[in-house]
């Protein structure tokens, strides 16, 4: 009874198509809510991934090299730099600053490296900063070589920019040389956040812990642990509503049609036969709104303030998911189509 | 050989608190070739005999015979199978599907029955060609006439040529044009092997059976003398379910009123005592008693037709008497099940 199902699609079709529109727009948004989710472990990884370097050194007790960092003055990085499994190792700096942008505020990223050493990433324009008013910018602040900005107290030129480097949820990454960003986050003072490492101490000094690549990474993304948590939690929810929103359409179809099924029976159609064609039409309308829910998450990423990376698994698990839910939605209208009877079909209209 | 063959057919079933029995101890013969007319009011067990006939609902007791299958012993499955290749139904109301063409409608027991889908539209086409429809086959019902939509409904209980038709008021719904073009047909299924039950009220039908089945017998209403009825305690004046001519009044003792319920048990509606009366609307209206009378007491009662009656009563008509107005002429607010 497929073509019954398919015809019963074309009979009602403008309410099957706000059914796919509306479940197509809750996919949408959880495809978005989980690339913003995404998006803040990508940005992490890209900006850990920039610096160049394979461990931190930190002072015993602090969390990581960047939000968790505890400052400390630089004497210990020559005796690190002699230890057992040490290629390199610089002196780092990470904080945060304020920076005004078009009549309002914007927290950007600082990080301090030597300017030849790992720890500064490889820019797409102009060249690292030599000088400490000297600072390379991210690409997504939309500034340009030549150009001059004021952060906290201080007014940099911009020397270099990096592509597309942001941390903490769209905030611009800059770069500044170990003393720049010294004398911008710690008013001059000789402190550092981390020592950079290239390759991995065997045994560190005494008072510092090792921090890996996948640490830091959790260090810069922990402050929005709460958010990626808060948004699985809405893309959870949004799952049920689209759930509920096939879910409704198919058993009210079948509240429709109990007639029709009815007659079915009635003529020997076998249940499973119109069971099938209830759940064809669960799934039809799970994979269009899935299908419209990848184009409009495409379409909706790039408006939002934040990154939006939505992981190519998702794309490939949302019509698997969808045709899940759809199935999953459509039992209480299967339930109803089983429970039939086929003597209602001699009633009268 | 298919002949339909019902032997002592019982079909009980709950509605509401009460039990219900719609046919009780129903026997008949119908042989293969003929049309048989099942005819009788709303409500006299026509749809239910035809729902029994159809495998669609199963009696309480007695057998139905199809040819050489008894339908009381199939399983569901069976049913269905049954249904599918030895039943064709035509409902009343058409309930044609109406997302479907008129095609689509006639290829539904096809498909069923997994004809190829090719084949199935060829033998759609054929059928809807055969009751005048080939104009119309890529309509859908709500562009049909009702004679129309009926022809489409005929077309898809002969789809699988089932050698047993059942059809239900067919004529129901039809303007007498469209009457007209439906008889011609339903007489001509009618033929060969194939037996056709139909179930209607419209005796303008009635001409075209070979046997005409009254499920509800009108009772010979004949005028006589009001007759006196000494009941022992226990003893039962009428049932539920039966047919009678007479309204009751009580000269001595108690009698219950009482109505089967679906659980099993009984629920007594009331106690009559002298000068009460009862079983008034199965008589006035022809229909069958809703309760049960039996003797609480050794109890004497008086049987009036309704013509006595209503004179007894000193009514004009008998909208007193199914307002069940008092002997004495005074109101009564709690009117008596007939």
């Amino acid at each position: 009874m497929l073509i019954a199902a398919l015809r019963d699609l074309q009979w009602r079709k403008r309410r099957f198509v706000i059914a796919i529109v509306g479940t197509g727009l809750v996919f949408a948004m959880t495809l978005v809510l989980t690339g913003l989710a995404n998006g803040f472990g990508v940005e992490a990884n890209r900006t850990v991934d920039a610096l160049g370097l394979q461990s931190y050194l930190v002072k015993s007790g602090a969390p990581g090299p960047f939000l968790g960092s505890s400052p400390f003055p630089p004497t210990e990085v020559q005796q690190v730099s002699r230890l057992p499994g040490v290629q390199v190792a610089v002196p780092l700096v990470y904080g945060s600053a304020t920076m005004p942008d078009r009549g309002s505020a914007r927290n950007v990223n600082v990080f301090g490296a030597p300017e030849r050493g790992p720890g500064m990433p490889v820019l797409s324009s102009g060249r690292p900063p030599a000088a400490p008013d000297e600072v390379a910018v991210s690409s997504t602040m939309r500034r340009a070589v030549g150009d001059r900005i004021e952060i906290g107290s201080r007014t940099l030129n911009i020397v270099g920019i990096v592509h597309d480097s942001t941390a903490l949820a769209g905030q611009p990454n800059i770069f500044l040389t170990v003393a720049g960003a010294q004398q911008l986050l710690f008013s001059g003072q000789q402190l550092i956040s981390s020592i950079g490492v290239r390759g991995v101490p065997a045994q560190p000094p005494n008072g510092y812990r090792v921090v890996d690549r996948a640490g830091a990474v959790e260090d810069l993304s922990r402050a929005l642990n709460g958010a990626r948590q808060a948004m699985t939690l809405m893309a959870g929810l949004l799952w049920v509503v689209a759930a509920l929103i096939v879910g409704s359409m198919i058993y009210v179809s079948a509240l429709e049609r109990t007639r029709d099924f009815a007659v079915f029976k009635a003529v020997g159609v076998p249940t499973r036969s119109i069971l099938g064609g209830l759940a064809m039409q669960a799934v039809i309308v799970a994979l269009l709104a899935a299908l419209l829910g990848a184009v409009l998450s495409v379409l909706l990423g790039p408006l939002f303030p934040m990154r939006v990376d939505i992981p190519r698994l998702a794309f490939v698990s949302l019509p698997v998911l969808a045709v899940a839910i759809g199935l999953l939605a459509s039992v209480a209208g299967l339930r109803r189509a089983v429970t039939v009877d086929p003597a209602l079909a001699f009633g009268g209209p | 050989m298919a002949d339909l063959r019902i032997k002592d057919l019982v079909v009980e079933y709950s509605k509401g608190e009460y039990r219900v029995r719609p046919i009780d101890g129903l026997s008949l013969d119908v042989s293969e070739g003929s049309l048989a007319i099942l005819l009788g009011p709303s409500g006299c067990g026509k749809t239910t005999l035809l729902s029994c006939l159809g495998g669609i609902l199963s009696p309480s007791a007695g057998r139905i015979e199809f040819g050489d299958i008894d339908l009381t012993k199939l399983d569901e499955r069976e049913l269905s199978h049954y249904r599918r290749t030895t039943v064709g139904i035509v409902f009343q109301a058409f309930n044609l599907v109406s997302s479907l063409t008129a095609l689509e409608n006639v290829m539904v027991p096809l498909r069923a029955a997994r004809v190829p889908r090719r084949e199935a539209r060829k033998r759609a086409e054929e059928l809807l060609d055969r009751v005048g429809l080939a104009h119309r086959m890529g309509h859908r019902p709500g562009d049909l006439s009702g004679g129309q939509q009926q022809r489409v409904a005929v077309a898809r209980a002969i789809a699988l040529d089932p050698p047993l038709i059942l059809a239900d008021e067919p004529t129901a719904h039809l303007d007498y044009i469209q009457v007209e073009e439906v008889l011609r047909l339903i007489r001509e299924l009618a033929s060969g092997e194939r037996v056709v039950v139909v179930a209607t009220h419209d005796s303008r039908m009635l001409p075209l059976a070979d046997r005409v089945v009254e499920l509800m017998p009108h009772i010979a209403y004949t005028e006589h003398e009001p007759d006196t009825v000494e009941l022992q305690a226990g003893e039962t004046l009428f049932e539920q379910g039966t047919m009678g001519d007479c309204i009751y009044v009580v000269s001595e003792g108690e009698l219950e009123i009482a109505r089967e319920l679906a659980s099993g048990g009984e629920e007594v509606l009331k106690v009559a005592g002298p000068g009460d009366y009862f079983g008034e609307m199965g008589p006035v209206f022809g229909l069958p008693r809703s309760a049960t009378v039996r003797a609480l007491t050794a109890a004497t009662v008086v049987g009036y037709t309704v013509q006595a009656f209503r004179e007894k009563l000193g009514a004009t008509g008998s909208r007193e008497i199914v307002e069940h107005r008092p002997l004495s002429g005074e109101p009564d607010p709690s009117p008596e099940p007939d």
